[in-house]
């Protein structure tokens, strides 16, 4: 075998890994907080790559991405508090008895909702905004230069969102909300603006994924589907609720999707990562970073 | 009591003129089962969807059909899926009572949906569905006004004999068209005696990262790739290839006509340069009174060029009002009757469907050819027609290195 090209291999994992990681750290940071999942983070990734591409090919052209960028993930930020507000609350302030399955059903309408809208909105065609940058080598690894800036992005984002959480007044009122949600309100946190903070953040990393990966992956109406779905196979793989987790996760499912594709068969890429998921729930129910749920 | 008579005899007769009018004006329902929303090629079925309600309007503006019944379309959208294709066809037959489908595109779908056509007995047309198997089954009430497989599989064959390429990959999606591609081209290789080496891979169509495939096929060093996608992994493996440097050293035939449509510049931009691909019309055709007709109505309608999927969802409109009046019926084994013992103004010429050998059952081709863009942007109507020499009008060119 020859090693450039295994590296070459070895690297492209590692780039889709890595931003497949930013859609499952919002699925888990939402878990970790509201302990529900977001079934319509597919959604939030597509409404993403649509505000990205609507700023991008309407006012400021594909080299002022990082322009677009927050704006695209403050637009889905705002529509995450809304959401949260108006949908989801209910949930948790004693209106609905049944939360898991309420929070499945809002969720799962939201997706159909959602994707329905951006049919009748931005019809079923796709669309791409120009490049970001111009192509780059990652070692061996020739890659186009929106792969390049969407993989410097995810890190810049990751490196942002580990530091407010875990240095700032409102990442430990986060972290205790994620540890025990009863406890830290005897600490005068209003833990409802808690979950909206925690939602809007969490959809808004979706976007962000979206909006990166607009050029690559294209706009249109189902573009999330993949990225949730992958996006919840590594939450399982790295362990519902760790951060940590679902960065490695994203690295590992990344890199076993790119090897099973070139050695094994192309036609079943998606069943390498779910053989891996198999596994870890028959050797390590928790996933490689996650721990037993403690209740009382 | 003669005038209470009277009275009832006027109301019987006004009721029966009434009953009579409302049967004459009944409308003549036909099915558009189309792919209108992703996973499905979405863009494609809004072309056969433009087609067929032209299609309607002319039928209708010529005085309907039976005599005056207006054609009214009823669209459903099969996603491309068997499952949504099989759920629309049923309700077009029982709840719609439609007279025929047409607009099927997927492979997939049409392998699915045919067979409840059979069953139900209505007349159901691939649109753009090329498998040989479709038509290869024989089925009485199955339809094709679109190629097939190992039609596109020979026409390739021989560019590639032409341009002397001695490596040859093919990348198809995991759909019947993809892996029949597959079948096809290894198949037609051996028998049409091709000297070069070919090498073939099947991804998943969900796929949205082909970059560890593509890095292989470059590694294999081939000199031409085959695409053999449908709808958007097309556009995601020209980029694709293009980002990792495979494309256009390598040269890159697409196997149908996607680059054709208004979309293909604004999802793969100067990527989708030195692009090969196959078509079934060019502006540059000189068409018959129908085809021109349209063409002309449909570019001032939507200001654009129209597509091939929109001709041949108008035709098959058409036709099918055409069989209705020639069979004077709109049941299933009347038309079936009408359309196999007919000849029928299609929008290149008449269109027949004799029951041939295999694939060739119930089946018309329209003409095949390979064009090539040379430059960004680069109106469809400014493409030069590659292959084959008879139609040839400019020369197929390798891109400049970048």
């Amino acid at each position: 075998m020859d090693f450039v090209l295994l590296s070459q291999y070895v690297i492209s994992g590692l780039v889709i890994g890595a931003l497949y990681s930013l859609m499952a750290l919002g699925i888990t940071f939402i878990y970790s907080i509201m302990k529900m999942i977001n079934w319509s983070m597919g959604e939030f990734y597509m409404i993403g790559s649509y505000v990205q591409y609507a700023l991008i090919a309407s006012f400021l052209g594909p080299r002022r991405w990082w322009i677009a960028l927050p704006i695209a993930m403050g637009v889905v930020f705002l529509l995450g508090l809304g959401v949260q507000r108006w949908l989801l609350r209910p949930m948790f302030v004693g209106a609905v008895e049944r939360r898991d399955e309420y929070a499945t059903i809002v969720t799962i309408a939201m997706m159909l909702f959602f994707r329905n809208l951006a049919i009748v909105l931005g019809g079923p065609n796709q669309y791409a905004p120009g490049d970001y940058a111009r192509p780059k080598m990652i070692g061996t690894l020739p890659i186009s230069g929106n792969r390049f800036v969407a993989l410097v992005a995810t890190f810049v984002l990751l490196a942002a969102f580990y530091l407010v959480v875990t240095r700032t007044w409102i990442g430990r009122a986060l972290r205790g909300a994620a540890q025990n949600r009863v406890a830290i309100q005897t600490a005068g946190i209003d833990v409802l603006r808690l979950d909206m903070l925690a939602f809007g953040v969490g959809v808004a990393l979706a976007a962000a994924a979206g909006a990166l990966l607009a050029p690559d992956f294209l706009v249109y109406p189902e573009n999330g589907a993949i990225s949730t779905f992958k996006g919840f196979e590594i939450i399982v793989i790295g362990g519902l609720g760790s951060i940590l987790g679902s960065i490695v996760g994203g690295l590992l499912l990344g890199v076993i999707e790119a090897l099973g594709s070139v050695f094994l068969s192309a036609a079943y890429k998606d069943l390498y990562g779910f053989l891996l998921l198999i596994l870890l729930l028959v050797f390590r129910p928790t996933g490689l970073f996650g721990e037993s749920e403690r209740t009382a | 009591m003669k005038r209470a008579l009277h009275l009832s005899i006027v109301v019987t007769v006004v009721i029966a003129g009434l009953a009579g009018t409302a049967l004459a004006q009944k409308p003549v329902k036909i099915g558009v089962l189309t792919p209108l929303s992703p996973p499905g090629d979405a863009a494609a079925g809004q072309f056969i969807v433009r087609g067929a309600k032209m299609g309607a309007e002319d039928v209708n503006a010529r005085g309907g059909v039976l005599g005056g019944r207006k054609v009214e379309l009823v669209i459903e959208d099969d996603s491309g899926t068997p499952e949504k294709g099989a759920a629309g066809i049923r309700k077009l037959a029982t709840q719609d009572q439609v007279a025929g489908v047409i607009g099927q595109f997927h492979s997939s779908v049409m392998l699915a949906v045919q067979d409840l056509a059979e069953q139900f007995k209505i007349p159901v047309f691939s649109t753009q569905a090329s498998a040989r198997s479709i038509t290869e089954r024989h089925l009485n009430y199955t339809f094709r006004t679109h190629v097939i497989d190992p039609d596109r599989v020979q026409l390739w064959n021989r560019w590639i004999t032409e341009r002397g390429f001695k490596r040859v990959f093919l990348l198809a999606e995991n759909t019947d068209y993809g892996t029949g591609l597959v079948e096809e081209t290894k198949k037609y290789f051996k028998s049409m005696g091709l000297k070069a080496e070919l090498d073939t891979a099947i991804f998943d169509r969900t796929s949205v990262d082909l970059t560890p495939q593509l890095l292989k096929i470059k590694s294999w060093k081939p000199d031409v790739l085959l695409n053999g996608a449908v709808g958007t992994p097309v556009y995601l493996m020209v980029k694709q290839a293009y980002d990792v440097g495979l494309f256009p050293a390598t040269p890159m035939l697409v196997s149908y006509d996607v680059p054709v449509r208004p979309e293909f510049w604004k999802t793969v931009g100067d990527k989708g340069t030195w692009l090969s691909f196959i078509i079934y019309y060019h502006p540059a055709m000189r068409l018959p009174a129908r085809g021109e007709a349209f063409r002309k109505k449909y570019m001032e309608q939507f200001k654009e060029e129209p597509v091939y999927s929109a001709f041949n969802g108008y035709t098959q409109i058409v036709l099918l009002a055409d069989a209705i009046n020639a069979a004077k019926s709109e049941k299933g084994e009347e038309l079936v009757k009408a359309l196999t013992s007919n000849k029928f103004e299609g929008w290149n010429g008449t269109i027949t469907f004799p029951r041939g050998e295999g694939p060739y059952w119930q089946q018309w081709t329209p003409p095949m050819l390979i064009t090539q863009y040379t430059k960004p942007e680069q109106p469809f109507a400014e493409v030069k027609i590659v292959y084959p020499p008879e139609f040839k009008t400019g020369e197929w060119m390798p891109a400049p290195s970048r």
